[in-house]
């Protein structure tokens, strides 16, 4: 068990003439919580769409958990314990909050034939919506929640499956400022019980605080893999985030 | 919540005990009839909401399966006599599991694509099966058609047999929904027909619900086109496989409310009643075809997502009002009150289940 969680190598992709990703390799270790930042456009997200499966690479290899996951489609990447939440935070408008979180509990076909929402779900959902503070919303429907309020229940629902790795893209941007503190809440303790986070950011503060390595991509490239502290004085970064 | 519950099973037993004894009131044939017709289109409606409006999956080539399920009964009793009129009747669970064994690999296939592809792809599938009853002319007869053996009922009752498997089949119809919907199948389901690359990512068992909702589809719609080939008793290829059929069950969804347990069964109703109605009062011309239209189009323009769910966001925006209205002190006891509202007037049905845009 010595191998990184996820090895992604010299992947590429583009869209028509775009170049979103360029020979880019990152690694993430078991148990960090891994910053990848860049300026807008570095293909950051698309990043996280090929990983996950979402988006085929043109080319390159990834690797999650000791197994080739290049191809795999994202129920696969499900199975093997990777979860992810999306930059415009993507719910379920027209399941109340709660069944937002109970439909990603994760359970067999032969579950299927259970309560929609049964007892045990409720009792699983509940802690999540108490420390989300969405106990109040639970049977809104989600698509009557404020935008913030989408992310958290986007992150919530992440967390009721029990995923190796927990991809991030941009948690913070539109949530307010306790909900940001609550969200860095919940990443620390996952990340104490040995869940591994792959956290795309623009707060420099919160990568800061809670971040180690940081990767960053310029122009689908990383350019520099290391510690925070050292990350804002790095010349190449400067460069790519105030130059050229 | 379980008094809303209560309401609704009661308005499902006053809705059967009254078509259950309907037909004792010496209704005149052609009366009777109708309303054969129309639980046919209710049943057929109600299995292409499953796949059409919970799963998301627009079928086109549901008409297909209506001839799958004609052509079994009838070639069955070709080969084999009939010796009580009810014996097709004991057939229909072996033709609906049939056509549901047959539908899987056509869903595995047809599923890799969605919205207005799937249209074209299972509209596709019902040319190919009427072509195929056109010419395997050794088995279907071809053009010339095929006869099932005239059922031995009394002349004076002899829709009652069909009137009451019918409505036994809109039982399992509207029951099968209902405990999808309260199951976490009815769960997946809304989610793969929101956005269903999300819901894979989150270990949402797409697969698995989108082919059972396909095969419970196609195998009820089979069962109906069992029980009318047994009813006209002499069918013919483009009647067997009509795409006229796969479009008036579509429309009956649209109209009574996609993904509602009511919605298809309302739409069912109105249009077939409406359709008949006007084909008797308007006589031999087409103008009952405009009729028929006009009704469509008006309810469509003033309840563009159908008439169940227009009702029910207008009971839910009364519901809210009131909840928001209601004199209560301010904090933590406001807060349950409107919870509980909200989860009352989801209860029993999930409506708003299309976004904006999704109309046809
Ligand atoms: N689906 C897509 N189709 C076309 N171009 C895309 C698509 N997704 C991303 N791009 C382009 O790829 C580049 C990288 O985008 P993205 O990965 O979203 O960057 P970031 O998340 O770092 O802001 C941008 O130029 C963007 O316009
Ligand atoms: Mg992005």
């Amino acid at each position: 068990m010595t191998t990184a969680l996820l090895e992604v190598a010299n992947v590429s992709r583009r869209f028509g003439s775009v170049r979103a990703l360029q020979d880019a390799s990152l690694t993430v270790e078991r148990n960090s919580i891994t910053a990848l930042i860049g300026p807008n456009g570095s293909g950051k997200t698309t990043m996280f769409n090929v990983i996950t499966g979402y988006l085929p690479a043109d080319s390159g290899t990834i690797r999650f958990d000791g197994h080739d996951v290049t191809r795999a489609k994202p129920a696969i990447l499900y199975r093997r314990g990777l979860s992810r939440t999306f930059q415009q935070a993507r719910v379920f408008g027209h399941l109340t909050v709660q069944e937002n979180l109970v439909v990603a509990g994760g359970f067999s076909v032969a579950q299927l034939f259970g309560r929609r929402v049964g007892r045990q779900d409720r009792e699983r959902a509940a802690a999540l919506l108490v420390e989300f503070r969405l106990s109040h919303v639970a049977d809104l429907y989600a698509s009557e929640l404020s935008y913030g309020q989408r992310k958290l229940l986007e992150f919530a629902a992440v967390l009721m499956s029990q995923p190796k790795l927990v991809m991030l893209d941009e948690p913070t941007a539109g949530v307010n400022p306790v909900m940001i503190e609550t969200m860095e809440q919940h990443i620390r303790q996952l990340h104490a019980s040995g869940i591994t986070f792959l956290i795309v950011e623009h707060d420099m503060n919160f990568v800061m605080r809670l971040c180690d390595p940081v990767v960053v991509l310029d122009q689908g490239h990383e350019i520099f893999t290391g510690a925070p502290d050292a990350v804002q004085s790095n010349p190449a970064v400067l460069d790519a985030y105030l130059g050229a | 919540m379980r008094s809303v519950r209560g309401i609704g099973q009661a308005r499902a037993a006053v809705f059967f005990a009254v078509l259950a004894m309907l037909p004792a009131f010496n209704l005149a044939h052609w009366v009777l009839n109708m309303l054969v017709f129309t639980l046919m289109y209710a049943v057929m409606a109600s299995a292409w909401n499953l796949l059409g409006g919970f799963a998301g999956y627009p079928s086109l080539g549901h008409a297909a399966f209506f001839g799958v399920g004609a052509y079994a009964v009838t070639l069955w009793f070709q080969h084999h006599g009939i010796h009580s009129g009810y014996e097709p009747f004991f057939l229909l669970p072996v033709i609906g599991i049939g056509a549901a064994i047959v539908g899987l690999p056509i869903a595995a296939i047809a599923m890799r694509t969605r919205s207005d592809v799937f249209a074209i792809v299972t509209i596709t599938l019902l040319f190919v099966a009427q072509t195929l009853a056109f010419n395997l002319r050794s088995i279907t007869g071809g053009a010339q058609g095929a006869s099932i053996a005239i059922p031995p009922f009394s002349a004076a009752t002899f829709e009652r047999p069909f009137y009451d498997v019918l409505l036994v089949l809109l039982a399992v119809a509207m029951g099968l929904t209902w405990a999808s919907m309260r199951s976490k199948v009815g769960l997946s389901l809304a989610a793969v027909r929101a956005d269903e690359d999300k819901a894979a990512g989150i270990g949402v068992r797409v697969q698995a619900v989108k082919l059972l909702a396909f095969c419970v589809s196609v195998g009820l719609t089979a069962m109906v086109g069992a029980v009318w080939a047994y009813y006209v008793g002499f069918i013919y290829p483009q009647f067997a496989i009509d795409p006229l059929i796969t479009i008036a069950i579509v429309l009956m969804t649209f109209l009574g409310g996609r993904a509602t347990l009511w919605g298809p069964v309302i739409g069912a109703f109105i249009l077939e009643l409406a359709q008949q109605y006007f084909a008797y009062s308007l006589g031999g011309s087409q103008y009952y075809l405009i009729a028929y239209a006009l009704v469509f189009l008006v309810v469509m323009l003033l309840m563009p997502r159908g008439i169940v769910p227009s009702i029910q966001e207008r009971l839910r925006h009364r519901r809210r009002r009131r909840v928001v209205d209601a004199p209560t002190s301010t904090g933590g006891a406001a807060q349950p009150v409107r919870a509980e509202a909200a989860s009352m007037t989801r209860r029993p049905f999930t409506p708003v289940p299309y976004a904006e845009g999704d109309r046809a």
